[in-house]
């Protein structure tokens, strides 16, 4: 599957979506197979050790922890994922705006630390890969070679 | 049985000392430093050195905020 072949309009919020829904998809879709691989690997693995480390319960609970759930929310497929996990394990403590006592919060930090800036990271690789795609791309040499006089 | 061991070890929280905390921001450090550099670098020849540096550049950097603040605490409490 190749993304060359769609029209430049659909090509550039596909491939952020691709990037949001599994990290590293975007790159690896436009060519850039090692970038997205490594990518992908060191947020999906920063991702779970963090839910592995503070639990589902105490780690991914939107209703508790509101702005952590969003930065969370970058790696789309993962939370969404964990949330589903949560959802089935604990049903109440999932739409609970009270603590879960389910782990030390020493670990439940930890835990929302590791996820949320897995989350964040995804956001850069998003928006790299949308500026790696053809348009943009495209769109940048034309604005160097104006900028060297070229037409 | 393996789905359900799976899911115990997203389900059960770790138990953690406060130094296993401080331990726990070495690799969250290296994982910034991966994708910062996976995404930066063209090549990816000098990517595990880049990797390494970025990696050594953000402990040291905390660990001076974590001392001088240590230290500020220390003289002003």
């Amino acid at each position: 599957m190749s993304l060359q072949a769609y029209p430049s309009i659909v090509q550039v919020p596909l491939v952020g979506f691709l990037s949001w829904l599994v990290p590293g998809l975007g790159h690896i879709l436009l060519g850039h197979r090692t970038r997205g691989l490594v990518c992908m690997v060191t947020i999906i693995a920063t991702f779970w050790c963090g839910v592995a480390i503070g639990s589902v319960q105490g780690t991914v609970a939107p209703h508790y922890r509101k702005l952590w759930f969003v930065a969370q929310l970058g790696t789309g497929g993962n939370t969404l994922a964990a949330y589903a996990l949560h959802l089935a394990v604990s049903p109440e403590s999932a739409k609970s705006s009270k603590p879960v006592l389910v782990s030390h919060w020493m670990s439940a930090e930890v835990g929302v630390h590791y996820t949320g800036v897995a989350g964040l990271l995804n956001l850069l690789v998003i928006l790299d890969a949308m500026a790696r795609s053809e348009p943009f791309k495209a769109g940048g040499r034309r604005r160097r070679q104006l900028s060297r006089g070229f037409p | 049985m393996t789905a359900a061991m799976l899911a115990s070890l997203f389900t059960t929280a770790m138990e953690l000392s406060g130094r296993q905390r401080f331990f726990l921001m070495l690799p969250l450090c290296l994982s910034i430093a991966i994708v910062y550099k996976a995404i930066r670098n063209d090549s990816m020849q000098r990517f595990p050195i880049g990797v390494l540096t970025l990696w050594v550049t953000i402990v040291m950097g905390l660990v001076a905020v974590g001392g001088g603040l240590w230290v500020l605490f220390r003289i002003m409490v």
